[in-house]
């Protein structure tokens, strides 16, 4: 194991990530209300050492209860509808919303009309939109840390 | 014509070693399709015509058909006779005992997990029967993520059905789009060319590279060994990346097309490719050797989420998870459209169907992808096509072994539009085997056990 942690430590130096430069944090609550899971598999490498992003104070939390962000990938599915309006109806206030990756946003969405309610802002109202598809791990982080800054600023 | 019913016609089929492969209501609602293939690759549909609504079932014959009566039921409302109860499965009964086994008992209750999960995971429902800590039974309620895109994607042109196939799920979007290409291929009568077959099955493995590191980093996740997460997990970015670096994309897409390749890269860029393939061999090799001599990594996985070889082929289970029983089924060995010459299985020593050998299955066929990677990642790619040659049919067929395993896709058509799609995926297929693994196992190893077999909830759901 000595190794494992010898190589991620180089790979660490390598990298040369910048230092986390702000004195906050942001609880993120991921819902999937309906994605390809390309949005899923981008966010959890959002963890990875490639960007570490915990050492922003970025954090996905267990429970919408602790959440300060929800953020939402996938063109919300009529099964999905209720869940997430009950997963948003949860969280404590100020909150916000995202919506992640181009079905959320209603961007060239593919399915059939009675299975698809979305997109996300005419369901809750969305602070932050983060187009692509799938966005790249880069995209999403910059904007959660936009998140933070314009939050720190207001 | 035989002259046999429908139901013979199935009992013969499974007495000469066929195996059922996916079943489908047509669009008209007038047949069901039941595809069979055997382990030489060789597939063949019985149809039989609805009547009064109701065709046979077949699920006692073939208990693999269970999900795709009941879907077939939910969404085109055919009945299936003899399948009782028909537990609806993509419609969402609000009355649990509608849709979960009764299970009762001194001390039995339910724990009831999701559809939203505490983390980054894809939205489904486990309704969880236990005494204390032990699984009795576990009903998984999908289709939470359904978008109707086979539906959906009726009346478009066999070009743009590409897209529901491939964007059903980012996971598997090569396996999916190439088993949509090489079924419209089947049914325009397209042969693909030695460089097409060669470009498909770089993609396809391309795909398996990201996909099986993946997994590896969610079961030392599952198990808490975060330094192993974090090597495997950096593993993953660095072959996303190379997939951006050699297609534009992370994911591939927009890399399969129908009847040609569009793909051009230098031989210079094949070779670095080949390089960094080489790259990622060692350092999976090196993490594997770390997994391997960590104690209380390798404690946590013998022996729970057992599924057997009688188990996995009476359920259908395909992909890792059958070959981690034993049943050294993969389509690679018998796929003539793409470039795996000489390609066997390969089975864990103890393949005894628990997570330990789905673990190591994984680490197993890494290995033989970087081999076929290498093999294959020589020499310019050009740009390629399917020739024409077949006769042209109505309904065409494309099978892929995606990295969850066996993945058919059958498309009817009118001329150049799509009557009928439909995708049934390995994932598809091993959903009920995960909820057979989970009963008898204490409920801390759930998740687990459902990292083993890291099955995506978007290509079942579609």
């Amino acid at each position: 194991m000595l190794t494992l942690l010898r190589d991620l430590r180089r790979l660490r130096r390598q990298l040369d990530l910048a230092p986390p430069a702000r004195a906050s944090s942001l609880a993120i609550r991921h819902v999937d209300a309906g994605s390809c899971n390309g949005c899923e598999h981008e966010l959890t490498l959002l963890s990875s050492p490639y960007y570490d992003l915990q050492r922003f104070g970025l954090g996905i939390v267990a429970s919408p209860r602790h959440a300060d962000v929800l953020l939402v990938t996938g063109p919300v599915t009529s099964r999905m509808h209720e869940p997430l309006l009950v997963a948003y109806a949860a969280m404590p206030e100020p909150r916000r919303v995202a919506a992640l990756g181009d079905c959320a946003l209603g961007c060239n969405v593919l399915g059939a009309a009675d299975a698809i309610v979305g997109p996300l802002d005419t369901i809750l109202p969305v602070d932050l939109r983060i187009p692509g598809c799938p966005p790249t791990p880069e995209v999403i982080a910059q904007a959660l840390l936009g998140l933070i800054d314009a939050t720190l600023t207001a | 014509m035989t002259g046999r019913s429908y139901r013979e016609e199935i009992v013969a089929a499974r007495a000469e070693g066929w195996h059922f492969a996916g079943l489908h209501a047509t669009s008209d609602r007038a047949h069901v399709r039941t595809l069979l293939a055997d382990s030489a690759g060789a597939t063949r549909l019985e149809t039989v015509a609805v009547q009064e609504g109701s065709v046979p079932t077949i699920v006692d014959l073939f208990p693999a058909a269970g999900w795709d009566e009941r879907e077939a039921h939910d969404l085109q409302g055919v009945e299936f006779a003899g399948h009782e109860p028909l537990r609806p499965l993509v419609d969402h009964d609000l009355r649990l005992d509608r849709w979960t086994v009764p299970v009762r008992g001194h001390d039995a209750f339910q724990v009831a997990v999701g559809p939203i999960h505490a983390g980054i995971i894809e939205s489904g429902h486990f309704r969880i029967h236990v005494v204390g800590e032990r699984i009795l039974h576990l009903d998984a309620r999908l289709f939470y993520k359904h978008r109707g895109l086979e539906r959906a994607a009726e009346g478009h042109t066999l070009d743009e059905g590409l897209a529901y196939a491939t964007r059903a799920c980012a996971a598997c979007a090569v396996a999916n789009g190439v088993a949509y290409a090489q079924a419209c291929e089947d049914a325009l009568g397209l042969t693909p060319d030695i460089e097409l077959a060669r470009v498909r099955t770089i993609l396809l493995e391309l795909e398996r590279v990201w996909s099986h590191l993946n997994d590896l980093a969610a079961v030392c996740s599952g198990v808490g060994l975060a330094a192993g997460n974090n090597h495997f997990a950096g593993l993953t970015e660095r072959a996303r990346r190379l997939n951006a670096r050699l297609t534009g994309h992370r994911f591939l897409f927009g890399t399969v097309h129908i009847g040609r390749s569009e793909l051009t890269l230098h031989r210079d860029d094949v070779r670095a490719a080949a390089d960094e393939v080489a790259a990622l061999r060692g350092d999976a090799r090196r993490g594997w050797h770390e997994l391997r001599f960590n104690r209380s990594f390798q404690d946590r996985l013998p022996d729970i989420g057992i599924v057997d070889a009688s188990t996995a082929t009476r359920l259908g289970a395909v992909g890792p998870a059958a070959r981690a029983a034993g049943l050294a089924e993969d389509l690679r060995a018998s796929s003539p459209r793409l470039a795996y010459d000489g390609f066997e299985p390969v089975l864990p020593e103890r393949a005894v169907g628990d997570v330990q050998a789905r673990v190591e299955q994984r680490m197993l066929e890494l290995e033989q992808t970087f081999e076929i990677l290498e093999r294959v990642l020589d020499g310019r790619i050009a740009p390629a096509a399917a020739t024409p040659g077949a006769p042209a049919q109505p309904i065409g067929i494309g099978r892929v072994e995606s990295p969850r395993g066996a993945t058919s896709c059958i498309l009817e058509r009118r001329d150049d539009n799509i009557e009928r799609l439909r995708l049934r995926t390995g994932s598809y297929a091993n959903w009920p085997v995960v909820a057979f693994a989970a009963a008898d196992n204490l409920l801390p190893d759930f998740p687990l056990i459902n990292k083993s077999f890291e099955l995506c909830y978007a290509c079942a759901d579609r």
